[in-house]
């Protein structure tokens, strides 16, 4: 198991060296998202398939996740920020990367941006949004929801019955590290972007909503805040887009990295 | 290569991962499944690929493998999927 002291935390991550790349190859850094999440979702759905591509690729857990140690306090958006930012340093990653960021891990990747532009080539948010007060209610709303609904066993008995155990245990992960760290209090707390931060986010950024996802209210949302993104819809799905719709969003990343590549290429 | 060997060879890594979660004397047999029987996590099929990796090379690549199938078939996935997946990777 590969692991790096981050910020003096323990974390595991998991490289995927580009197969027979061509010069030096671009480099996808994918961020999972929050409580039962880990680098899981990206090593058994995208990695390999963008390393068979030749795209380098990285995937980590976010602190209190997979095999990352898991602090008590410490879950503002500045620490997810700053564990990016140590890791790439720690592996000695210097180009710009191309970030793909599932659910909360977009939010990061928006965040990482915004404060560090000159890492980022480009962003590709699956069901994610920038940390805005908009965000913040719903995130809010969201964690709160998980900590009075999860913890009840008639809730983890429904959830096992209609969706089957995995999902119930997922579930019961999730509360796990709610219930042992600040993050319901600290995640929602941001730092939020403002609208004239979000204007600053000038990499090109591609949008992967489900119809009936989290965004469903608002499908454009992220991209008419931001200067140069673009939003592809994947209709009837849900906010599981990522493991759901793997096939799709491989297709989709891998025709923007070589898009994006490209243009650096030529330039 | 044979059928048994590579079970054996599956086993002896199951229990190094079933280990952390003080487990080291779970029947394991060709239907034993990952998830139901087994209660592993995803990231527990993380750690299962770098073993893989490490005891027959970079070709029998669990994460690629598994990118091809549905959420569904991964979640059943049993000790024996994975033992005929080995056995065509390393023949």
């Amino acid at each position: 198991m590969a692991l790096l002291d981050v910020n003096g935390l323990r974390t595991h991550y998991q490289r995927m060296p580009a197969k027979n790349p061509v010069g030096a190859p671009p480099l996808a850094v994918c961020v999972h998202g929050l409580g039962y999440d880990s680098l899981a979702s990206f090593y058994l759905t995208l990695a390999a398939p963008l390393a068979e591509a030749g795209i380098d690729v990285l995937t980590y857990d976010l602190r209190a996740h997979g095999r990352t140690e898991r602090p008590a306090t410490g879950y503002t958006l500045k620490d997810f920020v700053s564990d990016l930012a140590a890791l790439l340093d720690g592996l000695g990653v210097d180009q710009p990367v191309h970030l793909v960021g599932n659910s909360f891990g977009g939010t990061i990747a928006f965040s990482f941006a915004a404060a560090h532009p000159h890492r980022v080539r480009s962003i590709v948010s699956i069901e994610a949004e920038p940390a805005t007060e908009p965000w913040a209610d719903k995130m809010g709303r969201t964690l709160t929801n998980v900590v009075d609904e999860m913890g009840k066993e008639e809730n983890l008995r429904w959830l096992a019955e209609t969706f089957g155990n995995h999902h119930a245990k997922l579930a019961r992960a999730a509360h796990g590290i709610i219930r042992s760290t600040s993050i319901v209090e600290e995640v929602p707390a941001g730092p939020l972007l403002t609208a004239l931060d979000l204007q600053g986010i000038r990499c090109p950024v591609l949008s992967i909503v489900g119809s009936e996802g989290f965004q469903q209210d608002d499908l454009t949302a992220v991209q008419d805040a931001l200067p140069n993104c673009r939003t592809v819809v994947i209709e009837g799905q849900n906010h599981s887009v990522l493991v759901e719709r793997h096939r799709t969003v491989r297709e989709l990343v891998l025709d923007w990295v070589a898009e994006h590549d490209g243009e650096r290429r030529a330039a | 290569m044979t059928t048994t060997t590579v079970l054996d060879e599956l086993r002896s890594m199951l229990v190094r991962v079933l280990d952390q979660y003080g487990l080291d004397d779970v029947e394991i047999t060709r239907e034993t499944s990952f998830h139901d029987d087994l209660g592993l996590e995803s990231i527990d099929l993380v750690t299962l690929g770098s073993l893989l990796v490490e005891h027959y090379g970079e070709h029998v690549n669990l994460a690629a493998h598994l990118a091809e199938l549905d959420i569904d078939r991964v979640i059943a996935l049993t000790v024996g999927d994975l033992a005929d997946f080995v056995i065509a990777r390393v023949a």
